[in-house]
């Protein structure tokens, strides 16, 4: 067994070359000044006193606003599609999934840049709205365009956590739902659907983190002027070269995510506790 | 243990062989779109050589790049960054000797005040800024506003801009009759007022490599376009032309340099060499739409029956005096890349 506990080293030098060295040098940055050569830093508290200028706290607020409507949507698309598949026999089940994931064999780019071409003004779904004489709409560089682009390329995430949750039911609660006398809406309201929070919960995780802090999908369906929060550290870090802006951000960023992570697992763990005795198996 | 060191050396050895036994290697770093990637293969067969070839959108995200430690041999900045990568030391001498074909590019594109003598870039490409238009739904009176086309509220949700902050700056300060250099805080104070203006009346879209396409697709009627994209977007589309308002514009080049610490300097030579040659420079710049600095090559282009004959975009003018070329400043970089993050967030 000791022989094992050694296969535990390439993680531990994996972890600490690639998550926590470029952690530090992250808080480095941010508490320190001028220019990118770390050796001749200055310890200073600017970098995060001008954050909260209200042009770069509305970026945050619109940031979060966008991220909470996305999920929202999500779990609004996603919880049906995920209770459809896990009620279907075992062969659909597998074929659902298999589609459900295919998309994502493709890169996120391609996917991204192809709604481009179905939203723009001269585009696929207005060629047609034309065709049929009715009057073009404007999509692209839109809030819709990019909430869109979010929920097309985050869905998947949320489809399969839920799924999982419902999968690993134990069916027999469900018949003795029915045998105690509680009809279908009723056996899902109480019963189904609180044991499948947890699914919801780490779906949440899973759509919220990326879409608070992606900047691809705004930039290419909103343009450059749809600045959301990662667009903000990415324009840092690469135009305006203020590596020490950026990486403040980046912390702010970071700490109200892991606030959220935290709340969402307190909830998560209540609800774990009330529903203790239902026989959860995960 | 043992084995695993054993194990790891092995797979060192074998790698370290692989390269041993490889061509000679040049890393190539330029922008997207900016060649004929059969000049490349061409170049490769001529020298038996391989070109690592890598594509950027920015000059700042090339210097970000080679911040992170990246290493190549030829890189083709433009002017101002040439001037801060000499004014740092991460560029190296050229030897002009070993670029014969330096004598075939137009005189008036040597010895610029960016690179006086030629000591670290020979030229790629240059041109001007100015506004593509689609000739059907814009109105020619309308192009006597100059830049402030792009303030006209008959053109709301129609207008492309260069997501840059020197090149949006360079529009506002040019229609305010300013210089593109200007440090006095008053006018730029009044540029960026301008810029919001202008965001607030025609909500433009700031794009940077959708542009292209879309305005050759008529996407939108209005989009601000390097001089080189205009004529590449006016060679596939009819109804688009292209206008430098009397106001002024930036003049710009792009420029092959040689970093500080290339690992293969004699290639990298050899390199600019090939890319100014009478025929190579011929098809990459058909190819590319970009007006080439190599004279021969330029006139082919725009002869009867060259490529671009007849489209004025391809000729970048030289006889205005209000024309002119950014310097590199840290500090004002800084200050309007601030300023334009403020425009876009509004």
């Amino acid at each position: 067994m000791k022989g094992f506990a050694n296969l535990v080293r390439p993680y531990m030098v994996w972890i600490f070359g690639g998550i926590v060295i470029p952690m530090l040098l992250i808080v480095l940055y941010a508490f320190t000044k001028h220019g990118n050569s770390v050796m001749a830093f200055q310890f200073t508290l600017d970098n995060f006193i001008k954050f909260f200028d209200p042009v770069f706290v509305k970026v945050l607020m619109k940031s979060f606003e966008v991220a909470v409507v996305t999920t929202l949507l999500c779990i609004l698309l996603g919880y049906p599609i995920a209770y459809i598949i896990a009620n279907v026999n075992e062969k659909i089940q597998t074929l659902l999934l298999l589609l459900i994931t295919m998309p994502m064999w493709i890169n996120m780019l391609v996917r991204t840049y192809s709604w481009i071409s179905i939203l723009s003004d001269k585009g696929l779904i207005n060629g047609f709205l034309v065709y049929l004489n009715l009057s073009p709409i404007k999509m692209m560089y839109t809030d819709f365009a990019v909430i869109l682009g979010m929920v097309y390329n985050f869905l998947p995430f949320m489809i399969l956590s839920i799924y999982t949750a419902l999968a690993k039911m134990d069916k027999a609660i469900i018949h003795a739902s029915y045998d105690l006398g509680a009809n279908r809406t009723q056996t899902f309201l109480r019963v189904v659907f609180p044991l499948s929070l947890s699914g919801v919960i780490s779906g949440i995780t899973l759509v919220f983190l990326p879409a608070v802090s992606t900047f691809v999908i705004p930039k290419f369906l909103g343009g450059g002027q749809y600045m959301l929060i990662g667009n903000l550290i990415e324009n840092q870090f690469i135009t305006v070269g203020e590596w020490n802006f950026g990486s403040a951000i980046s912390m702010i960023m970071a700490a109200i995510i892991m606030f959220s992570m935290y709340m969402t697992r307190r909830f998560d763990r209540d609800i774990e506790e009330t529903s203790k005795g239902g026989g959860v198996v995960w | 243990m043992k084995k695993l060191i054993l194990g790891v050396a092995l797979v060192l050895l074998t790698l370290s062989g692989c390269t041993t036994k490889e061509k000679e290697t040049l890393k190539v770093f330029n922008w997207g779109v900016y060649i004929d990637e059969t000049v490349i293969s061409d170049f490769e067969d001529k020298y038996n050589v391989n070109v690592i070839y890598d594509n950027y959108d920015s000059n700042e995200s090339m210097y970000t790049k080679l911040q992170s430690g990246e290493k190549y041999d030829i890189l083709i900045p433009t002017d101002w960054m040439v001037e801060r990568l000499i004014s740092e030391n991460k560029l190296q001498k050229i030897d002009l000797s070993k670029i014969p074909n330096v004598a075939n590019v137009d005189e008036g594109l040597l010895d610029r005040s960016f690179d006086p003598q030629n000591q670290y870039s020979v030229p790629y490409f240059w041109g001007n800024i100015g506004i593509i238009y689609n000739k059907n739904n814009v109105d020619a009176a309308d192009l006597e506003d100059g830049w402030l086309l792009l303030n006209n509220p008959k053109y709301k949700d129609q207008i492309y801009i260069y997501d840059s902050e020197r090149d949006v700056f360079m529009i506002a300060e040019k229609a305010l009759g300013y210089s593109v250099n200007t440090t006095d805080e008053a006018e730029i104070n009044a540029a960026y007022e301008l810029l919001k203006e202008i965001n607030a009346t025609t909500a433009p879209v700031y794009a940077v490599e959708d542009l292209i396409d879309a305005m050759v697709n008529e996407q939108k009627d209005i989009a601000v376009s390097f001089s080189g994209d205009a004529a590449y977007i006016l060679s596939q589309n009819e109804n688009m032309a292209f206008f430098v308002p009397e106001e002024g514009t930036n003049i710009w080049m792009d420029s092959m340099v040689i970093p500080a610490d290339a690992q293969n300097v004699d290639l990298a030579h050899k390199w600019m060499d090939f890319m100014l040659d009478e025929a190579v420079a011929l098809r990459n710049t058909e190819y590319v739409g970009y007006t080439s600095p190599v004279v021969s090559a330029y006139q082919a282009v725009v002869a009867p029956g060259g490529m671009y004959e007849g489209i004025e975009a391809y000729v970048p003018r030289l006889d205005n005096p209000l024309d002119e070329s950014y310097n590199y400043d840290a500090q004002l970089k800084a200050k309007l890349a601030d300023l334009w993050i403020r425009v876009k967030a509004q």
